[in-house]
């Protein structure tokens, strides 16, 4: 089970997360639709391209799991009602900072 | 402990080998999510918020120290070099790889563990007494009828999916220290004469719509226990709710149909098994059973050790842990070790590799091989010599496992949040470590007294939040972390659901306005015996809750 997740309106920027099917590790999906376990190297998308992205990681499901759209800034910032998960999700447990990402898959 | 027969090795190494099918298919894409999510939960793979959260079964919190070595190599080799023990005496792994969790159920299953009836809509882990064969308070060691039921509901095919997770408890001591009365079923094992029987109780549980268990029979005898189990589980199995996850407890049914009622069905059933539906536990089996948990063999010691008083009068912090870690053992010259895993700005219930090793060594060298997890999330050595409590205390010291603060308030039960849980709306941990901080001088806490302290980092309240005397509960606020507080809740014996004060604080709050609530315990109490938790049954919630919004008042 997951959490609940907002819905966005199509115009609002959103990046594709979800989890490396193998590994575990979460991941970002890249501005070329790829996945990358750097969130400084998450892709930014909106409206049509968005939702067809989604369904291109939806159909990947050997790869990875359970793929969604979180909100962020036009530059890929992490905003909105989920910014502290999201982030936590982004950075590794607050209570171990050690653990922060960095290296891509 | 129990040992494997052939049959539990053979049944271990199956589920192993079918679910390492499972999970190639998953990594090929074969399996959906969707379809593989059930098999996942089957075999206490969770997927949280980082990484697969891997749930090992501590069947009622018996571990040996082959069985806790193994963990702490689970730990070192395929995780980040710790492990967290959980409020149902089980260990979760945080950061296994989905492609490594064969290996891992492989290595645990040669020591005889593995990670079923830890998730999905079974019966889970019995949990009992962690000083369980250790005290003069219990009637009987509660472990063989433990393990009776482990046996009777692993793999029963009527109960493989009942409407939602089953949680049984365990005790035979007076003094509850299992919660019972906060389980789907709670047993209490009495003694009339010779006759060995069971107190049952039904519908506790915690969660968004806490209960306290009702009880529906005062002396269920031993021969029948399980026939009984299989009628309270079938009448769940048949009115339990299936169309709404959180009414599906039997804690909704037994509080929806009523007590009297719930037991009137239950009677009913358990009249209507036919005979040869009816368990025949034969004595013998009770017997072979029971010859699993025979007492180690504990030399006659005297009473009083010197080698004890004199380590206690030369080491002022040794007295200190002795005098609140220590829990009297029935056998005279020895004592039941608390092993803390909360230390100050730590994070409770976890433990690294090297530190499950020494208590491993620990165990082997100085307590007959027998370690405990509890639900307080914290390790025990049932069995130690006072003789030598100096030598096991300096090396729980060296590795950072002699925290003097068992039941006192940094002993806090604490969840894991938002930091790891996908469930979660606010952080437990950094809340949790913040009021550590806030009462950290132990001559404080032991001032203080007797005091629980639970956190929830949300309303599924695995950090038991509403049977903390404290219960602190985390909520999300248009994506800001508060915290709920309630008062007066208890675990044990005389089982209670907290009251909740008023406003959610925020993070920053929670402490202040903690030690403003205790400073206000210490004015009311009569004398350093009366517990906080005596104080608020005497006096109510009023001076607490003024307590806590004082700031509020001031400003």
């Amino acid at each position: 089970m997951t959490s609940v997740r907002p819905k966005l309106k199509p115009d609002v920027p959103k990046a594709i997360t979800a989890w490396h099917t193998a590994s575990g590790e979460v991941v970002w999906m890249t501005p070329k639709g790829d996945w990358t376990s750097n969130p400084d190297a998450l892709g930014v998308f909106t409206g049509e391209v968005a939702e067809a992205r989604l369904a291109d990681a939806r159909a990947a499901e050997g790869e990875v799991t359970d793929p969604y759209f979180m909100e962020v800034s036009e530059t890929g910032e992490i905003r909105g009602r989920e910014t502290l998960r999201e982030t936590i999700r982004a950075q590794g447990p607050t209570t171990h900072p050690e653990f922060a990402k960095g290296e891509a898959l | 402990m129990y040992r494997y027969d052939e049959f539990d090795a053979q049944i271990v190494h199956d589920r192993v080998k079918q679910f390492r099918g499972q999970v190639a298919r998953r990594l090929s894409g074969e399996l959906k999510e969707d379809e593989f999510k059930p098999l996942r939960l089957q075999n206490g793979v969770y997927l949280q918020l980082h990484a697969y959260m891997l749930r090992v079964a501590i069947p009622y919190g018996q571990l040996s120290p082959r069985q806790l070595r193994r963990l702490a190599h689970v730990a070192r080799e395929y995780d980040r070099g710790y492990g967290h023990f959980t409020t149902r005496q089980n260990i979760q792994f945080n950061w296994v790889a989905l492609k490594d969790i064969p290996d891992v159920l492989e290595t645990l299953a040669e020591v005889e563990m593995h990670a079923i009836q830890t998730s999905g809509n079974c019966i889970r882990n019995v949990t009992s007494d962690h000083f369980a064969g250790a005290t003069a308070d219990e009637v009987m060691d509660p472990r063989p009828w433990c393990e009776i039921i482990r046996q009777w509901s692993t793999f029963h095919p009527e109960f493989a999916y009942l409407p939602r997770k089953f949680k049984i408890a365990v005790t035979a001591a007076e003094h509850d220290r299992a919660a019972i009365r906060v389980h789907d079923i709670g047993l209490h094992i009495r003694r009339r004469g010779e006759a060995v029987g069971f107190e049952v109780h039904v519908g506790g549980g915690q969660g968004r719509t806490p209960h306290i268990a009702a009880k529906v029979h005062d002396f269920v005898p031993e021969a029948e226990i399980l026939d009984y189990l299989e009628a309270i589980m079938r009448v769940y199995n048949r009115f339990g709710r299936r169309d709404n996850k959180y009414k599906a407890r039997i804690k909704i049914l037994v509080s929806e149909t009523g007590a009297e009622e719930f037991k009137r069905l239950v009677d009913e059933e358990f009249a209507a098994q036919r005979p040869d539906e009816k368990v025949e536990l034969p004595r013998a089996e009770i017997d072979r059973i029971h010859a699993y948990f025979a007492p180690p063999p504990l030399s006659g010691r005297p009473a009083r050790s010197e080698v004890f008083e004199r380590a206690k009068a030369a080491d002022a912090a040794f007295a200190s842990w002795a005098e609140v870690n220590l829990y009297p053992h029935k056998q005279s010259g020895h004592a039941c070790v608390t092993v803390s895993l909360k230390p100050v700005g730590g994070i409770a219930g976890d433990a690294t590799d090297t530190q499950m090793e020494t208590v491993a060594d620990l165990a082997e060298r100085f307590g007959h091989g027998d370690i405990r997890v509890t639900h307080a999330q914290n390790l025990v050595m049932p069995h130690v010599a006072l003789d030598d409590m100096y030598e096991v205390y300096r090396a729980l010291e060296a590795a950072g496992l002699a925290s003097a603060n068992e039941s006192l308030i940094t002993d806090m039960i604490v969840c894991p949040g938002l930091d790891y849980c996908n469930l979660a709306n606010a952080r437990s941990i950094p809340v949790g470590q913040a009021i550590q901080r806030e009462f950290a001088s132990v001559e404080d806490q032991r001032d203080i007294g007797q005091l629980h302290l639970n956190i929830s980092g949300c309303i599924n309240a695995c950090g038991h939040h509403h049977v903390g005397h404290i219960g602190v509960l985390g909520v999300d606020r248009k994506g800001e972390e508060y915290y709920q507080i309630t008062f007066g809740g208890r675990a044990d014996e005389k089982a209670a659901i907290g009251e909740i004060a008023g406003p959610a604080l925020s993070a920053e709050d929670v402490p202040p306005a903690l030690k403003r609530v205790v400073n206000r315990y210490r004015e009311l109490r009569t004398d350093p015996s009366e517990r906080f938790i005596d104080v608020y049954a005497r006096t109510g919630l009023e001076p607490f809750k003024e307590a806590l919004y004082a700031a509020d008042q001031e400003r």
